[in-house]
């Protein structure tokens, strides 16, 4: 049996360029009330089982939302219908309707009341939602002076408490304390196996994989996936990787097309071989002036005119024209499969001779945690002497990280660990993997299992 | 129908919103809610010095004449005027819950409407001490008027909120229109006193009915006349009816609106 049934259902707002309300400002400026239809849903269908657990997925302003809101009928869909037996419990905005110089009991009255309970069955519940909120000992104090986890609490017990055939959730998962969430997520439980209904809309899609058993992926106001929930939830988690890549790309490429605008003029020839991302770099001069009269030593000196919050930093007297993954055959690569052979190449410029060199290379995933770091002397390479041009080889037998995107740090420093030339981000990496597991990285292990 | 239904499973929201609003008005005074009592009974001496010492008036027992009519009048609006701002204050709850959006309308006019009934007190101890004595029968009609004239507030009190949402001014017109409303029902003089001829168009006027039953039994102690009282039936029962139709047809943009 269907608890909820929707029915092809699109849901407009008006966007008012500049709206006026009063009738002095709808007289005067009539051309100021245009408005846009933004269509936020369009054509949902859907319908949940008796005792079905439902989350709702889907980026910032997807409609997910405004679609939980039409289910919980605090608005209503310009098209289609949308059918809901049995009693609705919204847990959306909890504590709507408190008021602060109320007791927590009568407080307990006016919300239940708000959720179309009859004083009856608001006295049955009072010593469950008493209980479970925890609160017995302040609960003739009024509720202003109760901090907002326990104003959290108090509304949560009531909502919960509803007997509800259906049960409305907006991300408010994040409610009290560890032990209390606990409570919570084994009180839904219960209400899930006795068949309640339970939609759920959060960005915690560990929660949705776990605990929904189907899930909905809304993108754009139309409905991308749905189904059993692990799957919809993978497919969104790599939509959103994608994404994430594709805008810190973006954001890379805009950068680098700041850069170009200053006079291109002086372009060493030795950069000509660059014909990666790095050819749009300007002259090494121009970025980080070296004064003539510096010595190797005085590399310190100049220090402070190194900009450490940079993607690229660094005096420049070594410089990276371009580095990446090189295949066996010499190409740049940006994928590469877990359990191969891999190379990093630095290729390195000197423009002024240093006394110790020191070439270093960092993993990191697209948040920004650093997998692996390592540099040539923390291995145990003292580099005195270099040609003025060249590469330094970083080879991995075996690349042991897992399915993902990740980000090539590279840099040089001199003896000091002065920064000469260092790349935060110097660019992307996916890695392919068929391995079944999850995290970043693989763990060479075998099982023991007894007999 | 199914909208009155639902009312009535949400009956116990609409006691608390009634009680919470009965018990925060005179909050934080020092006589607290004795001012329901005294409050009427200041208005009831300064009318009685204005207008048997001031301004005479002509009427006998003026002062009865217009407390027996003021009462009422205040009561309605209060509801209706205050009414209109009410969705509008409540937007908190509107944009956030769901819950039978009439609640907000009936229950500020009940709170409305319970503060008259307090003030009655005083209205029938007035009437008692001047020396009228209406008849049992009399009585028994008060409480029919009041349901009408409630059932009146409340349908004008559903439809200003409900435009009120989508047209903010219409809380200052309405405040207006109330203050037009009140010179032109018979609150401060009798219908005697319009001309013939326009009689007619005034007993359009739901108030001008409520307002001549209330005096008939308070004032002068009789039964009021069937046909005044069915008038004023039929007409609160309209409003309200033209007030549900209006508050269903615009409820369902409140969210979005506010």
């Amino acid at each position: 049996m269907s608890i909820i049934k929707v029915d092809n259902v699109h849901k407009k707002f008006r966007v008012y360029y500049d709206k006026g309300s009063t009738l002095k400002e709808r007289a005067l400026f009539r051309n100021r009330n245009r408005y846009e239809d933004r269509w936020v849903l369009r054509g949902i269908s859907f319908e949940a089982q008796k005792g079905e657990t439902i989350g709702l997925i889907g980026r910032n302003g997807c409609g997910k939302s405004t679609l939980l809101k039409l289910l919980s009928r605090i608005m209503y869909p310009d098209e289609g219908s949308i059918e809901i037996k049995g009693r609705v419990s919204s847990l959306i905005e909890l504590g709507a309707g408190f008021h602060p110089d109320m007791s927590g009991r009568e407080n307990i009255y006016t919300n239940a009341a708000i959720f179309g309970l009859k004083k009856k069955e608001i006295d049955e519940r009072l010593d469950d939602i008493i209980a479970f909120s925890e609160l017995e000992e302040f609960l003739d104090n009024p509720v202003r002076t109760y901090s907002s986890g326990m104003y959290m609490r108090l509304a949560f017990s009531v909502a919960i408490n509803v007997d509800a055939d259906v049960l409305l959730i907006d991300e408010i998962l994040a409610v009290g304390d560890a032990n209390f969430q606990a409570k919570c997520f084994n009180r839904l439980r219960e209400l899930k196996a006795k068949g309640v209904t339970i939609v759920l809309v959060t960005h915690e899609t560990n929660t949705v994989s776990t605990f929904c058993d189907k899930a909905i992926w809304l993108n754009d106001g139309v409905i991308q996936a749905s189904g059993k929930s692990k799957l919809v939830v993978d497919q969104y988690l790599k939509y959103m990787n994608q994404e994430l890549y594709e805008s810190i790309q973006a954001q890379e490429q805009r950068k680098r097309d700041a850069e170009v605008p200053k006079p291109p003029e002086a372009e060493p020839p030795a950069d000509a071989a660059s014909t990666d991302q790095v050819s749009a770099e300007e002259n090494p001069a121009e970025q980080a002036p070296v004064d003539e009269d510096a010595g190797k030593a005085d590399s310190n000196a100049d220090e402070e005119k190194i900009d450490y919050e940079a993607n690229r930093f660094g005096l420049r007297f070594v410089e990276i024209t371009k580095a990446g993954f090189f295949t066996e055959k010499g190409d740049l690569t940006y994928v590469i499969r877990n359990g191969e052979k891999a190379e990093i190449r630095i290729y390195y410029k000197v423009n002024k001779p240093l006394d110790r060199y020191n070439f270093g290379m960092g993993f990191f995933t697209l948040d920004y945690v650093c997998l692996y770091g390592v540099n040539t002397e923390m291995d145990g390479h003292i580099i005195t002497q270099l040609p003025d041009e060249g590469y330094v080889s970083f080879i991995i037998d075996d690349l042991m990280l897992l399915s993902g995107k990740y980000i090539l740090q590279v840099a040089v420093v001199d003896g000091n660990g002065t920064p000469m030339d260092y790349y935060r981000n110097y660019s992307f990496f996916d890695v392919i993997s068929n391995v079944q597991a999850v995290g970043i990285t693989e763990i060479r292990h075998i099982w023991k299992i007894p007999e | 129908m199914r909208t009155i239904k639902e009312l009535y499973e949400y009956r116990q929201m609409i006691f608390g919103l009634v009680k919470k609003d009965l018990r925060g008005r005179y909050k934080g005074s020092v006589l607290g809610f004795l001012w329901t009592f005294i409050n009427p009974l200041l208005q009831l001496i300064v009318y009685t010095f204005v207008f048997s010492i001031v301004l005479r008036a002509g009427i006998e027992k003026y002062y009865l004449f217009l407390f027996v009519a003021l009462i009422p009048w205040i009561f309605f609006s209060t509801a209706v005027a205050g009414g209109a701002g009410c969705v509008l204050a409540q937007k908190g709850m509107v944009t956030k819950i769901y819950f039978p959006r009439e609640v907000l309308p009936i229950s500020h006019v009940t709170s409305a409407f319970v503060n008259m009934l307090y003030t009655f007190v005083v209205v029938l101890v007035v009437v008692f001490i001047a020396g009228v004595r209406p008849s049992i029968l009399a009585l028994l009609c008060l409480p029919v008027i009041m349901i009408v004239e409630y059932l009146l507030a409340l349908g004008i009190a559903m439809i200003v909120s409900a435009v009120t949402v989508f047209f903010r001014d219409m809380e200052y017109i309405i405040g207006i229109v109330v203050m037009a409303w009140q010179f032109l029902s018979p609150v401060m003089y009798s219908v005697d006193a319009v001309p013939e001829k326009l009689r007619g168009v005034f007993m359009m006027n739901p108030m001008t009915s409520i307002i001549m039953a209330y005096r008939e039994v308070l004032y002068y102690g009789k039964v009021p006349q069937l046909s005044t009282l069915l008038l004023a039936v039929v007409m609160g029962i309209v409003f309200l009816v033209i007030g549900f139709v209006v508050f269903g047809r615009l409820k369902r943009r409140f969210a979005e609106e506010l």
